[in-house]
């Protein structure tokens, strides 16, 4: 349960950032690698309770997941680790090998936890005059 | 309804950057730091005792991070061992990260010591998150937390190199094939290592020595 001291550090980056852009927060666009142990339900949980009282109070959490992506060192292979769909472990766990010559790789992608975007409302969208 | 882009920027970014800073002060004292994760009970620090003890003739230096939510038991194990300890109480959190470490580090006389374990509270699912910039990582599982432990927490096993099965001579009394562990570890992370030890009884600790490339010969211990 790691995720409400995530959500803060989510917070501590963009409320400075969103310090007088006008309009309300409508959706914050979250990547979040596959290799990270981040329970989406639990994010959304913490986002709701730690954006309470702040500019991000009701704004909606988006998440996109981003798939593993490796190197070989040894033999060039750029791309997606295999899978482990064996049933016993109920999904499917990219492999942290290559899978083209079995050696060891770095992984590429699959562990950032990254803000892609915040969609903002117009002030006129968010609050429009009454009779307009 | 317009967007403000920020071009992925990076959450976990501060840990990371701590971490590496970690690392590089650790390089630079010429200390080996060594996390080691687990569940609470698994035998982490009965593991780090048997390596303090099995290394001292050696004339290896050994210090240690003690971390847990609360208290200083596994602390005093540590002094009372001889070796330099830093204790680490997380207050609640569920994992040590980085800047917590950081602070240890401050607190910590490091000169001439060759090893540092970093031990982290009792926990398989939060500490894979967090990098602590120590240049080798493992887990323990106890045979007594049932055969099934590396398919409930598949994760941490596909990223940690070096497992160890401890309390293998409890293996008979619970039904626990240890070699079970080992089959379901090799499939997640074909590139780990496994030992199977038995803190208790000081047995498969030169084994976890040569898997952790401590060079440690000396027959008097």
């Amino acid at each position: 349960m790691h995720e409400y001291s995530v959500v803060r550090e989510l917070l501590s980056l963009l409320l400075p950032r969103l310090e007088g852009v006008p309009g309300a927060i409508e959706t914050v666009f979250l990547r979040k690698g596959e290799l990270l142990v981040l329970s989406d339900r639990a994010l959304q949980g913490a986002f709701e309770v730690l954006a309470a009282g702040t500019r991000l109070e009701g704004a909606r959490l988006s998440i996109e997941p981003v798939e593993a992506r490796l190197r070989c060192p040894s033999c060039g292979y750029e791309g997606p680790a295999e899978r482990l769909t064996d049933g016993a472990f109920h999904y499917a766990i990219p492999i942290l090998s290559c899978p083209r010559c079995k050696g060891e790789v770095e992984v590429v992608s699959g562990r950032e936890l990254a803000v892609d975007r915040v969609e903002v409302s117009a002030p006129e969208e968010a609050s429009p005059a009454v009779g307009a | 309804m317009h967007d403000i882009r920020f071009g992925a920027e990076e959450i976990l970014a501060r840990q990371l950057e701590l971490a590496e800073a970690n690392y590089r002060f650790l390089k630079g004292k010429g200390v080996r730091a060594i996390s080691v994760m687990g569940a609470v009970g698994s035998g982490k620090t009965s593991l780090i005792e048997r390596v303090i003890d099995r290394t001292k003739p050696c004339g290896i230096k050994v210090a240690a991070i003690a971390g847990d939510c609360a208290g200083d038991d596994d602390h005093r194990r540590f002094l009372a061992r001889g070796v330099p300890s830093a204790n680490l109480n997380t207050q609640d959190e569920c994992h040590l990260d980085a800047h917590l470490v950081q602070h240890a580090l401050e607190s910590l006389s490091l000169d001439g010591i060759d090893l540092l374990f970093i031990e982290n509270v009792g926990n398989l699912v939060c500490p894979a998150d967090f990098p602590l910039g120590a240049e080798a990582e493992m887990v323990v599982i106890s045979v007594t937390e049932g055969d099934d432990m590396v398919r409930k927490h598949p994760k941490i096993f596909a990223q940690t190199d070096l497992v160890v099965v401890n309390k293998v001579d409890l293996a008979d009394a619970v039904g626990v094939d240890p070699q079970a562990l080992v089959r379901d570890y090799a499939a997640v992370n074909p590139h780990g290592v496994a030992v199977l030890t038995d803190a208790r009884h000081n047995r498969g600790i030169d084994d976890l020595l040569r898997a952790l490339a401590i060079e440690c010969t000396s027959t008097q211990w």
